[in-house]
This record gives C-alpha cells, structure tokens and sequence, in this order.
C-alpha cells in the first residue's frame, strides 16, 4: 500500500511540475504548483512526518501559493512573458542541473537501504514539537509574537488612507 | 541568578509600544506629542531598569535571556539613542506631514527587539530580535509615504534586508550541522575543537559574516545605505545609523573575539574581517568625497565608522568597541539632529550649497554641528579622538600595525569631508535666505545632550570607561 501510493504520489508530483514548467498560462502554472505541494505534503506524510505534512500543504499550497495568485492577478499576466533566450544561460543551466544531479547521487549513495522505523518514530510528530516549542524554545516562541504583531503594524500604516489634515 | 525579573527591560519596551498603540485610536490629531512623552517615560523606566540590574547578572529562559553587564551596558545605550531620536523626531514629524503614532511605536518595538539581540547568545533568539528590529525598521524608512524617496529607500532596505536575513539564517543552519548547537559558546567552542566538519563551520561564519555585515553596513555590502538613509525621515536615519549598528557588533563581538582567541584555527576568517575593514575604511571615505548631500555624506561616514569598529573586533579589544560605540552614538545623533533643526514646514536643508553661513545666521547650531563633526573626524577634546585612539592603540599592541595605517590615512581623508561641511557653514557668503524653524525645544534638548555626551566622553571619560571595564570583565559574557 505504501508502496503503491509512494508512487502515485511521485508520478503525480513529477507529472504536475513539468506542466508547471511547460504551461505558458500564469494561472495554470500556479495550479500546478498547488498540486505538486499538495503531493510533496502526502509524500513527507508517508514518511512519517505528520507535523511537515500539514505545514508542507497550510504554508505552501494554502498562503504562498495565494500570494502568487494575487501577484498574477494583480499585475494581470496571464501569458507570461518568455525568459529572454540567450546561449549562455542555456550552458549555465545545464552546467547547474548537471551538479545538482551529482549532488543529488552522491547524497542518495549509502543512504537507499531502508530506514528502521525505530528511527522514524519521534520524527517531527506535532506532540514533541509543540512540548519543545513550549519549554525549550518558549523565548524564541514569545518573541515570534512580537515579530508578527510589529509586521503588521508596519504593513498596515505604510497602506492606510491618510486622515485629513 | 534565574529570575523571572531578567524579562523587565524587553517587557517594558513592549508594554510602552502596545500602550502607545491603543492610546493612538484615542487621542486627536493635535494631542500625538503626548505619545513621545508616554514613550520617553517607559524608556527611563527601563534605563533605570537597567541600572538597578547591574552585577545581579539575572538570567531567564535556561539562559537564553542573560542580562550580563554588558548586555546591560548595551541595553542602555540604546535606550539613549532611542530617547534621543523620539527627542529629535517629536517636532519633525509634525513638520514633514509624518504624525503617526505608530511611528513610536515601531520605534519601540525596533528597540525591544535591539535589546533581545544584545541580551541572549542563542543565535535563534538573536535572529528572532534581529527580524523584529528589522521589520519595524523597513516601515520607519517609507513613513513619509508622499516622497518618492522614502519610499524607494523601504523597498530597498526591506529587499536587501531579506536577503541579508537569508543568509543570516542560511549561516545559522550551517553552524548547526556544524557544531550542534545555537548558542554562541558552544559554537565558538565546537569550531576550536576542529571538528571533521570544519569547512561546514567556516562556511556557516561567512554568511553570518554577510548577514550581519549588511546590517552594520561594511564595505562590499554597503550599497543599500546611502539610498536608505537619504531617504528615510532623517531621525529614522540617525537610528539606522546608530542601532542596527551596535547591536550587530554586540554580535560579532561575542562570536568573533572568543573566536579569535584561537588564532591557528581562525585565520581564515581572521584574513577575511581584516580585509573587511581595510576596504570598508578605504572606501567609505573616498567615496564620502564626492558626496554633496549632507544625508549622503553622513551615510558614508557611517559606512566608514563601521570599519574603525571592525579594527576594534580584529583588535579582540572589547571595551575600546564599547567605548567607540557610546561616543559614536552621542556624535552621529548630534549631527543629525543638527540637519533637522535646520528645517522649516515642508522643507528640509540638505544640500551643501544650504549650508552656506548657517554657521553665523544661526550660532548655536552651526557651532554644536561643528563640534560633531569635529569629533566624527577624530580630534581632540572630543569622545570622537578618544575612541579611534583606543581602537586603533589596541590594534596597534595586537600587532595589526598596517590596519591602523590604512585607518589612520583613511580618517585623514575623511577630515577633508567634514571640514568642508564646516567651512561652508563659516567662510562661504549664502547666495539665498534658508529660513528654519527654530521652535523646537526637544530637539535643542537633544542637541544639547549629545554635546554634553560627546564633551564627557572626550575631557572625562574615567567614569564611562569604569563603567565599561566592568561591563567587560564578566567575560565571556
């Protein structure tokens, strides 16, 4: 079963980045984006990583990829414009492709045997982070609530109307 | 001692800015001055705060807050730089169409977080700090939302500011996998014990280098910092110049003079920050040269400041750092303050081509801008030549004898730029009227305090230096 949905799953993903990368119609490419997240969340939650999973699928598929839509609505680009085709970034690209391959062997050799599940089994499970999140890094956790609370005072008086003199 | 009391100074920043907040919706137009006069108040609370704290060495959050005496010290000398800067803004503001309340309040929450970052030496604390200080920041430079420069100069410092973060963070998670640990100590000590991961460690340092090298805008990532502080309503720049400044040397210097204690294993990084400063003090000088704008050649005289602190570093001297900080602190504000006073409704001066007789047409602000710039240029009996000959006499005794060559060229060079503000204002016939408005008592009060700041410092300095000696004795941090 794991193995079955493992790769539906990595087909999906795959399958729905390449129409990112091909589709030319702005809204398309942001809807592949959404299904290729939505594909990497089920994958970290089949590797037992609950907590990543949910964050993978709220963060990414839900705001970020809100964020791009309304850039793309806002500045109205729904063909997009192509990247200027020149030979050189052609070479870089290939160059830079062709070491994140290697990166990518190099990472995965020794790694491929199966990982005991004893390993896995406190994994970013939301029970440990939330118990760290309040004892360990309780200061870092309270001062996040000021950071937001001065972001927004920041956005909100950079965008609101101006009261009359 | 582990004591919930260690949270006081934070907590009290933080109140004020929420207080300031509420106390905005209700208050009219007219009444926003009683804001700043709310926000002086908690700052002088927690100065004295700060002061009562000394030698308790009170400590919270398994340690992750530890108010030690230099944090202390460092505490509150940004609490003086913000008092000062709310005294120098009151009247700006209404001046230049700016009144918004949250105006003191992102200024508060900007130093709540200066006082996390120089209070913890857990890199995920001071990150945290580091973001409020820097969100807040990002909003203070587009306040005046009609000028088209004002509002370049946010989105540039909000890009870049990002950016450096990134890198910020990216350093962090190096260290990390380098040594298996967040806390500076444990850091320093991971990488001295040259571990297999030693490349890792190197790797993770250079990027918090960049990090807070664009911070505390060194030569070669300085380039936002002219655009940002001419832009910026000028009391915001006379904070970017000070407070992003000291407390990203508050970092350095608790990981980088334990670090450099080992000097075989640091050497690279040694070589790297050496040439930092050499160029940060070529650079920001000869370029300052050019410059007509007052903003602009304030902006490269603070570039330049910050490679005379980098000497400081390099030294592993941590009480001329100090020292160079506080005094650096009182002058750069003056000088500051000394523009805005030269300003009326809708109208600042900033060109040098205004500055032409101010020095007789207006006494007392010519004469106080003078001393400033005197004292930024390094001469006797100002704190300005005080702190450049600790720092460059303790480079000297470290045996950094070509440093403090180039640094004694370059602040030569940079005589020439602040003598020339000088000589417009006292031997150059004005060609039009520049009308000010002079009624403005809170900044004549901040001017003043900064005078009397840089005086002290430079004719007596022994109770400041006590003070710092203590500070630094409760080594390593």
């Amino acid at each position: 079963m794991a193995h079955f949905l493992f790769f539906l799953l990595a087909i999906i993903c795959i399958a729905s980045v390449l129409g990112m990368i091909i589709s030319k119609d702005q809204a398309y490419t942001a809807l592949f984006l959404i299904v290729a997240f939505v594909c990497m969340g089920g994958l970290f939650g089949l590797l037992e990583a609950p907590f990543i999973a949910a964050v993978q699928i709220i963060i990414y598929a839900g705001a970020i990829m809100i964020l791009f839509i309304f850039v793309v609505m806002m500045i109205n680009l729904r063909k997009g414009v192509g990247p200027e085709k020149k030979k050189w970034t052609m070479y870089f690209a290939v160059v830079i492709a062709a070491v994140l391959v290697v990166e990518l062997v190099l990472t995965l050799k020794g790694t491929l045997e199966p990982i005991s599940s004893a390993a896995l089994e406190s994994l970013g499970s939301p029970t440990d982070l939330g118990r760290l999140l309040f004892t360990k890094y309780l200061y870092p956790f309270e001062i996040t609530s000021i950071l937001i609370i001065a972001a927004l005072v920041g956005a909100i008086v950079l965008v609101k109307k101006r009261d009359k003199e | 001692m582990n004591t919930i009391y260690a949270l006081f100074p934070v907590l009290i920043i933080v109140a004020a800015s929420l207080l300031v907040m509420i106390l905005e919706v209700f208050l009219k137009r007219e009444d926003r001055s009683y804001l700043a006069y709310i926000s002086l108040l908690f700052l002088i609370a927690a100065a004295a705060g700060c002061v009562k704290f000394w030698d308790k060495g009170y400590s919270y959050f398994d340690g992750n807050l530890s108010l030690s005496n230099l944090s202390l010290f460092f505490c509150f000398i940004l609490i003086i730089a913000t008092f000062l800067v709310i005294l120098i803004s009151m009247k700006y503001l209404t001046l230049q169409n700016a009144n918004y309340g949250e105006y003191y309040v992102l200024l508060l929450f900007a130093l709540s977080g200066m006082i996390i970052m120089v209070s913890s030496s857990d890199l995920i604390v001071i990150f945290l700090g580091l973001e409020v200080l820097s969100l807040s920041s990002y909003a203070l430079a587009g306040l005046r939302r009609e000028d088209e420069k004002s509002n370049e100069a946010a989105v540039k410092y909000f890009l870049l500011g990002s950016f450096a973060s990134a890198f910020l963070v990216f350093g962090i998670a190096f260290l990390y996998g380098a040594t298996q640990a967040t806390a500076i100590p444990s850091i320093v000590e991971g990488l001295q014990s040259g571990s297999s991961f030693g490349t890792l460690g190197l790797v993770g340092l250079g990027l918090v280098v960049i990090g807070f090298g664009f911070k505390v805008a060194v030569v070669p990532f300085h380039m936002w910092t002219p655009d940002v502080y001419q832009g910026a309503p000028t009391p915001i720049t006379a904070f970017f110049s000070v407070g992003p400044k000291a407390v990203g040397f508050a970092v350095l210097l608790r990981i980088f003079i334990p670090y450099f204690k080992d000097a075989l294993e640091s050497q690279l990084m040694f070589g790297l920050l050496w040439i930092i400063a050499a160029i940060t003090m070529i650079a920001g000088n000869l370029i300052a040269l050019r410059q007509t704008n007052v903003k602009r050649i304030l902006a490269y005289s603070s570039i330049a400041h910050a490679g005379y602190l980098m000497v400081a570093i390099l030294a592993q001297d941590t009480q001329s750092l100090v020292f160079y900080l506080t005094a650096y602190l009182f002058m750069n504000i003056g000088a500051f303050a000394a523009v805005i006073a030269l300003g009326k409704k809708d109208h600042e001066y900033l060109e040098l081509e205004d500055y032409k007789g101010i020095g007789f047409r207006y006494p007392w602000i010519g004469a106080t801008f003078a001393v400033f710039l005197i004292s930024l240029a390094g001469f006797p009996p100002t704190g300005g030549f005080l702190a450049k000959f600790y720092v460059f006499s303790a480079a000297v005794r470290q045996g950094l004898v070509s440093l403090v060559i180039i640094g004694v060229l370059a602040s030569l060079v940079s005589v020439f730029y602040y003598l020339r503000i000088i000589i417009y204002m006292y031997m150059k016939e004005p060609s039009y009227d520049v009308e000010i408005n002079i009624d403005n008592p809170s900044l004549f009060l901040a001017l003043f305090l900064c005078l009397y700041g840089v005086l002290q410092l430079g004719i007596f300095p022994g109770n400041i230096l006590v003070l710092i000696s203590q500070a630094v004795a409760a080594l390593p941090f």
